[in-house]
């Protein structure tokens, strides 16, 4: 059972709580928050990688579900309404407050960010394991662009044609800035390893 | 095929597509295997990534707040029914008159205690009796808010309490949070915004629950 079908304390599950929100019952937009808290502003976290930033976007994307709440037909699950509704108050957002996202052309043709290797030379791997805060911070550093690209697809398992009909590219697009955004992690991770045991 | 050749269609193999030569020199050579190792690697753990935090609880006052403001929440103790409820709105215009009294009287102890008085600005806070009582007595907040605070849940329904005393307790730390950092910076006007915010939204949880309370 996922937590969205969990039962809270009064026995209300979620459909009980879409409908009774429907109609305006604030306990109900408080279960549902619940549910779903989590989930929304760690991608708006990941997203933004600030946190004041994604506790606005958290709201916003709650406030316009909730608005919105009783278009809410069933069709689709409803956690996947809600997690479509906060992507684009994020991508909107973004556009809005003209953060330093890397057009996407230019991260297409901006070949010197991504990493250069030897081809056919020893190349150390990251051997098995990632250290979660590692991997967090490395996401953190990526280039916006790349970052949310990555984001939504290996983070949030959106398909590239997903992603280019949200973010507005080509499916190529989608594919080749995650690929760099993969190549960067992987020399960040591995470079952060390096540090880790060079101290004493 | 070289590693160069493989490289170059590293995104299809690591979707999937691969052909028998491509599996061919992944198979045979160290390097393109590890690299396609550590990229499969990312990829899987950044699954891990997808819960890892949670908004601090005045995100759900705000939307509260907003949503009741907007009207889109209504009278939750009558479940699923469409008829707002008709008390509702003398409610909020019996507070209106007071809310006004409440700013009058917090201009007036502005104005008395001077423009030029640089601590005044650290003293700003939304005209909440709370802020009023701390501007003439001097007392901290905490221990003003406390004794306002008990009294509130007093009066609200029992099974609202435990809500309503998270939710204060929650606002109270912002309002706290919020001085610390004007004092810090006197002179800091976003400092004094927030502070004046943060009494707002503890001016709403009064009006929320005031707005159940009453008959």
């Amino acid at each position: 059972m996922t937590d969205a079908k969990k039962l809270q304390g009064d026995k209300l599950s979620e459909a009980e709580a879409i409908e009774r929100a429907k109609h305006g019952d604030a306990e109900a937009f408080q279960l549902l928050y619940g549910l779903h808290k989590r989930r929304v502003y760690s991608l708006c976290l990941r997203m933004t990688s600030n946190t004041a930033e994604a506790e606005d976007l958290t709201q916003e994307a709650f406030l316009q579900l909730f608005r919105k709440i009783a278009t809410f037909r069933g069709e689709s699950a409803f956690s996947t309404w809600l997690h479509r509704m906060a992507v684009n108050v994020v991508l909107m957002q973004l556009r809005k407050k003209s953060l330093p996202v890397v057009p996407l052309e230019e991260t297409l043709e901006n070949e010197e960010e991504v990493p250069k290797k030897e081809l056919g030379a020893p190349d150390p791997v990251l051997s098995g394991s990632i250290d979660r805060l590692r991997l967090q911070s490395a996401v953190d550093a990526l280039p916006p662009g790349y970052r949310r690209i990555f984001v939504l697809h290996d983070v949030e398992g959106y398909e590239h044609n997903e992603i280019a009909a949200m973010v507005g590219c080509s499916i190529g697009n989608s594919k080749s800035q995650l690929h760099k955004a993969r190549m960067k992690l992987r020399e960040s991770l591995k470079t952060s390893r390096a540090e880790k045991a060079a101290k004493p | 095929m070289n590693c160069a050749e493989f490289q170059e269609v590293l995104p299809e193999v690591i979707a999937g597509d691969r052909t028998a030569e491509q599996e061919s020199h992944l198979k045979s050579c160290p390097v393109c295997s590890g690299l396609v190792a550590d990229l499969d690697l990312i990829a899987s753990e950044a699954r891990l990534l997808q819960e890892v935090a949670e908004p601090s609880p005045r995100v759900w006052n705000s939307i509260e707040i907003t949503l009741r403001q907007e009207g889109i929440i209504r009278d939750p103790h009558r479940g699923p029914s469409l008829v707002p409820p008709g008390p509702r709105r003398w409610n909020l215009a019996w507070l209106a008159p007071l809310a006004a009294v409440v700013l009058v009287g917090f201009g007036i102890i502005v104005y008395q205690r001077g423009s030029g008085d640089s601590k005044l600005s650290a003293d700003l806070h939304t005209p909440t009796p709370a802020a009023v009582a701390n501007l003439q007595t001097g007392k901290k907040p905490s221990s003003v808010n406390k004794i306002e605070d008990d009294q509130l849940l007093a009066a609200v329904a029992p099974a609202m309490q435990a809500q309503y005393a998270s939710n204060l307790q929650n606002v109270n730390a912002y309002i706290q949070d919020a001085e610390e950092s004007a004092q810090a910076d006197p002179n800091d006007e976003e400092a004094q915004q927030i502070v004046m915010d943060a009494y707002g939204q503890r001016a709403a949880v009064y009006e929320m629950a005031l707005d159940r309370s009453l008959p």
